[in-house]
C-alpha cells in the first residue's frame, strides 16, 4: 500500500506552489470541505458546540452561535467567521496559512456553495490529528514486494534494500556463524546455544544449517517459555489483584501455560486471539477455552473497591476496570488506543466517545472470578504435573530426614533414657457427652441453650449453643480441645468453644470462617488477639476434625488440626486472664449475648478445657497420633547451623511443593466469570453520575473494511456481544488486526518495530519506517493461515536479519538510529533471559515445563496479603523466569533492575537502562555467586583443574569462543589467584554476555 | 583461593578499584564531598522538553506520606462550630456517601487547638512539637479526593491516577530532573519499618517510565539498599583484581564493537562503585552529633523509627538525593498500624503522631538552620481525611471517624511557599471543601511549579497518550507560592 499523503499536506503543497488556481478551489469537496472539517469543525460541530456554532453545515453557518451569524455569503468582510480568521482569534494557537485563508475568502466571495451534507470533522487528517483516512486505518493492500538483489534471501530483504539505495546505503554484511546462532538462540528462544551447537555449527558446511537450527528452534518447547513472556508483558499479566489487598492469584498460572502452549502448537492466530476474548462462549465445555480468558482478568482488580458501601463509588471502581479493559483490548490486537476516548472523542484518532461506550458495551459481561474447569481436564493435565513436583517432594523429604533422623532418634533415645514418657495430658474440665453435658472432671457441667441436645454421644447445635456455670479458678494460659463435624463448610463466622467473662466482654474462642472462608482462627473480643493462621480450608465435612488451640502464658497463639500443626502460630497482643468467679465456658458460640448468625452449627464429640498450653507431642498424642513427636524447638536446638539454614532452605521449598500438588489439582482458575451485562451509557465527561444515551455493543467506524454495526441490540447477552467482538477484531479485513501483530514479532526481533510504538498506531504513535513491508507481512500471515512462526521463520532467515551488528561511520551519520536497518542492531538480555542464561550455565536450569509456578516470596494475609522477597535456593526455583509467580507488589530487585515492568503497566516495549544498581545487583546478588559457583564445579567436572582448559572452556560456554592470548594471559593468573568462580562472575558481568550481537 | 584478609558485609572498603579510570585520595574526596565543598556529578534527568522550564523555587523534595486518613479537624482545621454541634447529627437532607456507610453524630475535636507562633496558625495539640514550626508550615485545608477507598486513593496521591501502574511523583521527579549526584539514587523511599503500606512497591512504582526511576527502598536498619555489598564476604584483592579484569575484558569488547552502550556499561560500574562507598556514609547516623540525634527523638522512645528516618532523609538530601519519601504507617488490619482510625482516634492518632511529631518537627528545625529549607520543599500528606462526625450508630457519638474524600488538609513546608499560612477551608463542620478547593493535580502541578517545571511540559509518551503526573488538568496554587 502507498501511504497516502494528507490531503492538507497536499492542498498546502499545491497553494504554496503558486497562487491558488480556479480549478483547485472549485470543488467544495476537496478544498473547502476538507479544510473546514479539519480546521474548524473539531471544536464547533454538532456534537460540541463552542459558543454555539456548529460550522459543520451551511444552514448552521448562517444561523450562527452566541455571537451571531458567522456566514454572510458573497460578503468575506462582515461575515464573522472570516474576521475571526483575518483576526487570527481562529483557529486558536494556530492561525490559518495565507493559503488557506485565500481558499476561505474565495469561497465566501463566491457565495458559499455548498456541497453534500454535514462536514464530517474526523473525516480528513490533519496537523493535529487523524482522520478516517490514517494510514493504519486503511484496508491493507496487496502488495508485490520490489526487486531484490541475489543478497535477498526472502521478500523481507526486497522491502528494506529498496529503502536502503534509496538512501545510498549498503546494508552489512552476514555476521559471523558464532554470533548468528547465538543470536538465532536468543531470539528464539532465550537462551544460549551450548559450546557444543556452536561449534558444530561453526564448522557445518551444509548451506541449510542455519535454516534448520531456526527450524529446531521454532519448534522447541523454549520457543514458547520465551514468547510468551513477551505477550504476558503486553496484556499486563499479573498474578495477584493488586490495589490494596493484593490478594494471590493461586491459579492465574493456567492462563500462562495456555499461552506458551498455543504458541508452540503455532495455534492461527486468530483463533489464538478469538479464545482470549470469547473462549469460554466459543467452546463452551472447553477448559483450555475458557483458561484463554485469563487474558481478560488479568489486571488488577480492586477487592475493597467492589466492597465499599458507596453505589456511587462502587461504578466509578467499575468504570475504571472497564477502562483498564477496553484500553487492554483496544491496544493489545489493533493498537488502538480506545481508552482515551471515556470522558470525550479522542484528541488525535478517529474514536468517538460513543464509541469507546460502545466496545465497553461489548466488554460490559465481563468479571473476574474463579470458575471451574471440567474435572475430567484438570486431572489429565494434573497427571503429568504431579509427578515431578512429587518426586521433589520426595528427594527434598528423604534429604531433610537426613539431616533431621539422627538428631531425632538421639532425642527419644535420651528421653527413654530419662523414663520421660510423654503422658496424656490431664484436662481441668471435659465433656464426653456420653452422660448427657456433664463434665466428667469438674463441675462445668452445660446448660443447653435454644434447642441444641445431646444425642448417640454427641453434642448437636442446629442453632443453639451451651454454657458452663462461672469457673472458680483464675484461667490465663490454656488449651481449648475439641472433635468437631461442621454441619455445612461454607457457614461463616461461627463460635465453636472457648472462654468468656460472665458479661461477654472478653472471650477467646475457636471460630469457623471468620478470617477466611473455610478456615479455624482463633476469636478474641473485638480481634484483638486474632490473626490468621492461615491453615489449609476444611475441603470435606465427612470426619470429626480434632482441634487444639494452645494460648502460651507469652501470648502465642497455636492451632493444631488432627494432631498436628495447623498454619502458622503467631504472637498476639497478650494473654488474657478471665478472674476467677469471672469466666465461663461456651461451646457453640463465641460469646453472650450470642447473635444467631455468630453460631457454629456442627456436632461436637467430646471438648477438653486445659489450664496451660500443651507441647506439641501431647496434642498429637491427645489426637490419637501413635508417632513419638519430636518438636521443632527441641529440633532446632540439636541441628548445626550450615545444616540449619539447608533445613531452612528446604522446608520452605516443601511447603511450595505442597501447596504446588493442592494448585496442580485446583479445579478453578481466575478467568472471566461473566455476569449479565449492566446497561451501557455514554457518560458525560466519563462521569457515571452524568449518563446520557444508551448504546448497544459495536466497534469503532473508523476501520474501513469492516463492519462496526454488530447488529446487537443493548440488552444482548454477554456471549453475543464478546462473540461479535471477537469475530470483528479477528476479520481478515479488519486493517489493524494482522498489521499489530506483525510489527510486534518485528519489534522483538530486532528490537525496534517497523512502528516504534507497537501499541499505537494512531496519531502520537509512530510512523511506519518500511509501510510496504509492514503490509506484505500483514498479507502474508493471513496467506500462511495466521501462522505467527511462518513470519518469525521468514524474519530470522532474512538477510536483514543476519547482519553484521558492526556500527559503521557512514550509516550511523545518516541513519543513527537504524530505522532503514543497514545492520542488525545489539540487543541486551531481558532480565529472565540473564537468569535463565546463568541458571542454564550452571548447568542448573530445569526445564520442567508448566504448571504452577514457583513464589521467591514468603507470603502472609494480615487483612491484606503481603510479601516478603525471599533468596530462594533450590531445584524448584531453577525454572526458566517465566514460571516465577508474578505479584504486583512482589517484585524482585534484580529482575527490577534489568528492566522487568510493573506487571500493572501494558507493556509494549520494555526500556533498556544501564544503570549503577544494575551493575551492583549483577556484581553482588546472591544468586550471581551460586550460579557462579555452580558453573565453575561444572567446568572443572568437564575438564578438570587444567587451568588454561578451565579458561577456555568457561569462554566456549559463555561466549561460544575460545578466549584469544591478551584474554588468556589475563584470566588464567586470575583464576591461579582467586578461583574459577571469580572469574564465571566477572564473565557474567562482561558486555559480552550480556549482549546480544 | 587465596587467604587474604576478609573485609565483612558493611564495613567500608577500597572500592574504587572497580572504576577504570581511579580516582584516588578517596578519603580527602569523601571529606570534601561531606563538606560540600565538592559534589558528584550530577545526573540528568530523561525528559524531552527538559526542565527547568522557569526558575526552580526548590531543589529537592522530602515527602511524608501518612497511610490511613488523617483527620483534618482533630490536626489542621480548626473548626469551633463542631464543639457546638457535638452530639448532634447532620442536617436532615445530607445523607453523606461513607465507605462503610454508617453516619453517627458529630464529633468536636479530641486535641485542643492553639494559635501558632508570629503566624497564628491553628494546629492542634495532636502535635505539639511540630506546633512549634508553625510558622514554617502552609497548609492546604481544601483538599478533596475522587474516591474514599484506601489504595486508589493513595494512588491518586502519589501518581494522579486512582488505577496501578502509573509513575509516583518521586519517579517524575527522576525522570524531569535526574538527581544532584551520580552517587546515589535520586529518588528514595525510606517505609515505615512496622510494614510496608498496602501496595507495597506499587507506592513507588516507575509505571511506565523506564525502571531506573522507580524509588529505591532504603532501610534505616541493615543493608540500606539491595545488593549494596556482595553477598558473601570475599577478600579486597579478589574485588580489585576482578574489577581490573572485567575492566580489561569489556574494554576489548568495547574496542571491537563500538557501540556507546557498553561505554556506558562500563561507566555505571564506576558509579556502582561511588555509592558502595558513598551509601555507608549517608546511612551511618552515628557521624551526628548526640544533640541532634535527640532533636530528631532518636532516643529509643516511640519517636525513634521516624527519627531515623527523617534524619537520614536530611544526610540524603545534603548528599544530592532528588526526592524521598517516607511513610508514615504501614498497611491496614489490625491491630492498626497507620492513621486508619475507624475504631478509636484518641487511641489510634495518639499512637500515630507520638512517633512522628517530634522528628518531624527536629528535622523542619535542622533544615532550617542549615539553610536547605531555603531550596527544599517539604510535603506531607494523605490519602484523604476523616468524617466530623463517628462512624457508628446514627444516634451514637462513637469514638472512630470513616474515611472522608470530600474535605481534607494537607501542608508544605519549605521552598517559594508563603509560610504561616492557611490556604481554602472546609465548611463549618470541616466536611467538605468549599473555599479555593483544592485536588490532588493541583498539589502535583505546584509541587512542579516550585521544582522549575511546567506540568503540561514534563510528558511521557504512552501507549499514545503524553503522560502527566496532571492528567489532563492541575492549576498552580498561586495563593501559596512565595
Amino acid at each position: 500500500m502507498a501511504l497516502r499523503i494528507p490531503l492538507l499536506v497536499a492542498l498546502a503543497l499545491a497553494s504554496t506552489a503558486a497562487a491558488v488556481g480556479a480549478a483547485e478551489v472549485d470543488s467544495f469537496a476537496t478544498t473547502v470541505g476538507p479544510l473546514l472539517a479539519k480546521r474548524c469543525a473539531g471544536c464547533h460541530n454538532g456534537v460540541e458546540k463552542n459558543g454555539g456554532l456548529d460550522l459543520t453545515r451551511r444552514e448552521t453557518m448562517l444561523t450562527g452561535g452566541d455571537s451571531g451569524a458567522a456566514l454572510v455569503p458573497q460578503q468575506a468582510d462582515v461575515s464573522l467567521l472570516w474576521q475571526r480568521i483575518v483576526a487570527d482569534d481562529m483557529p486558536p494557537k494556530n492561525p490559518l496559512p495565507k493559503a488557506e485563508r485565500a481558499v476561505i475568502e474565495a469561497w465566501i466571495a463566491r457565495g458559499a456553495p455548498w456541497q453534500g451534507g454535514a462536514l464530517d470533522p474526523l473525516a480528513h487528517t490533519s496537523e493535529q490529528r487523524a482522520g478516517y483516512d490514517w494510514w493504519s486505518l486503511q484496508t491493507l493492500q496487496p502488495i508485490v514486494p520490489p526487486k531484490s538483489s541475489p543478497r535477498a534471501r526472502n521478500p523481507i530483504d526486497a522491502f528494506i534494500e529498496q529503502k536502503l539505495t534509496a538512501a545510498k546505503l549498503a546494508p552489512s554484511p552476514e555476521a559471523d556463524r558464532r554470533t548468528l546462532i547465538r543470536r538465532a538462540y536468543f531470539s528464539l528462544i532465550g537462551l544460549p546455544p551450548t559450546a557444543d551447537d556452536v561449534a558444530a555449527f561453526v564448522v557445518d558446511s551444509d548451506p541449510q544449517a542455519y535454516d534448520k537450527i531456526v527450524d529446531r528452534l521454532l519448534a522447541s518447547s523454549g520457543y514458547g517459555e520465551r514468547w510468551a513472556r513477551h505477550w504476558l508483558d503486553v496484556v499486563r499479566f499479573g498474578e495477584s489483584q493488586g490495589f490494596e489487598r493484593d490478594r494471590l492469584r493461586t491459579n492465574s498460572w493456567r492462563y500462562r501455560d495456555w499461552v506458551i502452549e498455543a504458541l508452540n502448537r503455532d495455534m492461527p492466530y486468530d483463533e489464538f486471539v478469538r479464545l482470549q476474548l470469547a473462549g469460554d462462549v466459543l467452546r463452551p465445555n472447553d477448559a483450555d477455552a475458557l483458561i484463554a480468558t485469563g487474558f481478560l482478568t488479568a489486571g488488577p482488580w480492586d477487592e475493597v473497591g467492589q466492597k465499599q458501601q458507596s453505589a456511587a463509588m462502587k461504578a466509578v471502581v467499575r468504570q475504571d476496570e472497564i477502562e483498564d479493559l477496553v484500553g487492554t483490548v483496544g491496544q493489545t490486537f489493533l493498537g488502538l488506543t480506545v481508552n482515551c476516548a471515556r470522558c470525550h472523542d479522542h484528541k488525535f484518532d478517529p474514536i468517538r466517545q460513543t464509541e469507546y461506550y460502545q466496545l465497553a458495551a461489548a466488554l460490559a459481561g465481563v468479571h473476574h472470578g474463579e470458575p471451574q474447569l471440567p474435572a475430567a481436564a484438570v486431572a489429565k493435565k494434573a497427571a503429568a504435573l504431579r509427578e515431578p513436583i512429587a518426586a521433589r517432594l520426595r528427594a527434598l523429604e528423604s534429604r531433610l530426614a537426613e539431616i533431621e533422623s539422627p538428631h531425632r532418634s538421639k532425642i527419644l533415645a535420651e528421653r527413654k533414657e530419662k523414663g520421660k514418657k510423654s503422658a496424656v495430658p490431664q484436662p481441668i474440665a471435659a465433656w464426653d457427652f456420653q452422660n448427657g453435658a456433664r463434665d466428667s472432671i469438674g463441675d462445668l457441667h452445660l446448660d443447653l441453650k435454644d434447642g441444641s441436645y445431646v444425642r448417640i454421644g454427641m453434642l448437636h447445635l442446629a442453632d443453639g449453643y451451651a454454657v458452663s456455670p462461672p469457673m472458680s479458678k483464675r484461667l490465663g494460659a490454656k488449651t481449648l480441645e475439641v472433635w468437631v463435624q461442621p454441619l455445612d463448610l461454607n457457614q461463616r463466622d461461627g463460635g465453636l468453644f472457648g472462654v468468656q467473662s460472665l458479661n461477654g466482654s472478653k472471650f477467646d474462642a475457636i471460630v469457623y470462617a471468620e478470617q477466611s472462608p473455610r478456615r479455624w482462627s482463633a476469636g478474641s473480643n473485638g480481634g484483638r488477639r486474632t490473626q490468621d493462621f492461615q491453615g489449609p480450608e476444611e475441603t470435606t465435612r465427612s470426619d470429626f476434625v480434632h482441634l487444639a488451640f494452645t494460648y502460651d502464658e507469652d501470648g502465642k497463639i497455636a492451632a493444631y488440626r488432627n494432631g498436628r500443626p495447623y498454619g502458622k502460630p503467631y504472637q498476639s497482643s497478650g494473654l488474657t486472664f478471665f478472674d476467677e468467679g469471672n469466666g465461663q465456658v461456651i461451646i457453640g458460640a463465641r460469646q453472650l449475648p450470642s447473635a444467631p448468625e455468630r453460631r457454629l452449627r456442627c456436632a461436637v464429640d467430646r471438648a477438653r478445657l486445659y489450664d496451660r498450653a500443651l507441647t506439641p507431642d501431647e496434642i498429637a498424642l491427645s489426637a490419637g497420633l501413635d508417632v513419638d513427636i519430636v518438636s521443632e524447638a527441641e529440633l532446632a536446638a540439636r541441628i548445626p547451623a550450615a545444616e540449619l539454614t539447608e533445613r531452612s532452605s528446604l522446608t520452605f521449598e516443601r511447603t511450595q511443593l505442597r501447596e504446588a500438588l493442592e494448585r496442580v489439582a485446583d479445579a478453578k482458575v481466575y478467568a472471566v466469570a461473566p455476569q449479565s451485562p449492566a446497561k451501557t451509557f455514554v457518560l458525560h465527561r466519563g462521569n457515571p453520575g452524568d449518563p446520557r444515551e444508551l448504546v448497544a455493543a459495536a466497534g469503532t467506524v473508523s476501520l474501513k473494511g469492516v463492519a462496526a454495526d454488530f447488529g446487537l441490540k443493548t440488552d444482548a447477552p454477554d456471549a453475543d456481544r464478546r462473540r461479535r467482538l471477537a469475530e470483528w477484531i479477528t476479520e481478515p479485513r479488519n486493517p489493524l488486526f494482522a498489521r499489530v501483530i506483525v510489527n510486534r514479532l518485528w519489534h522483538y526481533h530486532f528490537g525496534v518495530g517497523l512502528v516504534d510504538t507497537p501499541n499505537d498506531f494512531g496519531f502520537n504513535g509512530g510512523r511506519p519506517s518500511h509501510p510496504e513491508l509492514l503490509d506484505w507481512l500483514a498479507g502474508e500471515l493471513i496467506r500462511s493461515g495466521w501462522s505467527l512462526k511462518h513470519i518469525q521463520r521468514l524474519i530470522v532467515t532474512s538477510a536483514v536479519f543476519r547482519q553484521s551488528s558492526q556500527p559503521r561511520a557512514d550509516a550511523a551519520q545518516q541513519d543513527a538510529g537504524n530505522r532503514l536497518l543497514w545492520r542488525k542492531s545489539p540487543q541486551r538480555l531481558e532480565a529472565e533471559t540473564l537468569r535463565d542464561t546463568l541458571l542454564q550455565l550452571a548447568g542448573a536450569l530445569d526445564p520442567r515445563p508448566f504448571g504452577p509456578g514457583f513464589y521467591d516470596f514468603s507470603t502472609y494475609v494480615r487483612n491484606s496479603q503481603f510479601y516478603d522477597m525471599r533468596d530462594v535456593e533450590g531445584p524448584t526455583f531453577d525454572r526458566r523466569t517465566i514460571y516465577r509467580t508474578w505479584v504486583r507488589s512482589a517484585r524482585s530487585s534484580m529482575l527490577d533492575v534489568f528492566d522487568c515492568p510493573d506487571p500493572s503497566t501494558k507493556t509494549p516495549q520494555r526500556a533498556v537502562t544501564t544503570t549503577p544498581l544494575q551493575a551492583l545487583s549483577l556484581l553482588n546478588n546472591s544468586f550471581v555467586f551460586r550460579t557462579a559457583d555452580r558453573f565453575a564445579a561444572r567446568v572443572e567436572q568437564e575438564v578438570g583443574d587444567d587451568r588454561q582448559r578451565q579458561v577456555a572452556q568457561v569462554f566456549r560456554h559463555t561466549l561460544g569462543r575460545t578466549p584469544d592470548e591478551a584474554e588468556s594471559a589475563a584470566c588464567e593468573p586470575f583464576v591461579e589467584q582467586h578461583g574459577l568462580a571469580a572469574l564465571c562472575r566477572v564473565i557474567f558481568n562482561g558486555n559480552e554476555l550480556l549482549f546480544v550481537d | 583461593m587465596s587467604s587474604s584478609s576478609y573485609s565483612t558485609i558493611g564495613t567500608r572498603r577500597d572500592w574504587l578499584h572497580w572504576t577504570s579510570c581511579g580516582l584516588g585520595g578517596s578519603a580527602l574526596l569523601s571529606l570534601l564531598l561531606r563538606d560540600g565543598i565538592v559534589r558528584a556529578d550530577p545526573v540528568p534527568g530523561e525528559a524531552n522538553d527538559a526542565p527547568p522550564h522557569h526558575p526552580a523555587r526548590a531543589k529537592r523534595v522530602i515527602h511524608v506520606v501518612a497511610c490511613g486518613g488523617v483527620s483534618q479537624v482533630d490536626t489542621f482545621d480548626y473548626k469551633p462550630e463542631l464543639v457546638k454541634y457535638h452530639g448532634k447529627s447532620l442536617s436532615s437532607d445530607e445523607k453523606p456517601d461513607v465507605f462503610f456507610g454508617k453516619v453517627g453524630l458529630l464529633r468536636q475535636n479530641d486535641w485542643e487547638f492553639k494559635q501558632r507562633g508570629a503566624s497564628g496558625l491553628w494546629v492542634s495539640e495532636l502535635f505539639p512539637h511540630l506546633a512549634t514550626q508553625a510558622d514554617e508550615l502552609t497548609v492546604i485545608r481544601s483538599m478533596h479526593a475522587e474516591t474514599s477507598n484506601h489504595t486508589p486513593a493513595t494512588f491518586q496521591e502519589n501518581t494522579g491516577f486512582r488505577l496501578n501502574g502509573f509513575p509516583v511523583m518521586g519517579a517524575w521527579t527522576s525522570y524531569g530532573l535526574g538527581a544532584e549526584t551520580d552517587e546515589l539514587p535520586a529518588y528514595v523511599v525510606i517505609p515505615d519499618p512496622r510494614g510496608l503500606p498496602a501496595g507495597g512497591s506499587i507506592n513507588w512504582t516507575n509505571g511506565f517510565l523506564s525502571a531506573k526511576h522507580q524509588g529505591v527502598m532504603v532501610r534505616s536498619q541493615g543493608t540500606p539498599i539491595d545488593d549494596i555489598y556482595p553477598a558473601r564476604p570475599l577478600p579486597v584483592a579478589t574485588e580489585r583484581a576482578s574489577a581490573e579484569l572485567l575492566t580489561l575484558l569489556n574494554e576489548r569488547h568495547r574496542r571491537e564493537h563500538g557501540d556507546e552502550i557498553f561505554a556506558a556499561r562500563m561507566h555505571s560500574y564506576e558509579l556502582a562503585a561511588k555509592m558502595q562507598r558513598v551509601v555507608p556514609e549517608v546511612t551511618d547516623l552515628s557521624r551526628e552529633t548526640a544533640a541532634v540525634q535527640q532533636s530528631y527523638g532518636i532516643d529509643g522512645s516511640a519517636t525513634d523509627d521516624f527519627g531515623r528516618a527523617c534524619l537520614m532523609t536530611r544526610r540524603m538530601l545534603e548528599a544530592g538525593v532528588r526526592f524521598v519519601q517516607l511513610f508514615s504507617g504501614g498497611a491496614f488490619g489490625s491491630p492498626r498500624i497507620n492513621w486508619d482510625g475507624h475504631e478509636n482516634m484518641v487511641q489510634n492518632h495518639g499512637q500515630e503522631a507520638a512517633r512522628i511529631d517530634k522528628p518531624l518537627a527536629g528535622l523542619l528545625a535542622d533544615l532550617r538552620r542549615r539553610g536547605l529549607l531555603d531550596d527544599t520543599l517539604v510535603l506531607f500528606t494523605s490519602e484523604f481525611g476523616r468524617t466530623p462526625f463517628t462512624q457508628s450508630e446514627a444516634n451514637v457519638v462513637g469514638n472512630g471517624r470513616d474515611h472522608n474524600q470530600y474535605g481534607f488538609s494537607v501542608w508544605m513546608a519549605g521552598a517559594g511557599l508563603k509560610h504561616g499560612l492557611a490556604y481554602g477551608a472546609t465548611d463549618e463542620i470541616g466536611m467538605r471543601a468549599v473555599e479555593d478547593r483544592v485536588h490532588w493535580h493541583d498539589f502535583h502541578a505546584t509541587v512542579l511549579h516550585l521544582l522549575g517545571i511546567n506540568h503540561e511540559r514534563l510528558t511521557y509518551y504512552h501507549n499514545g497518550i503524553r503522560r502527566r503526573l496532571t492528567d489532563v488538568s492541575g492549576h498552580v496554587l498561586k495563593g501559596l507560592l512565595a
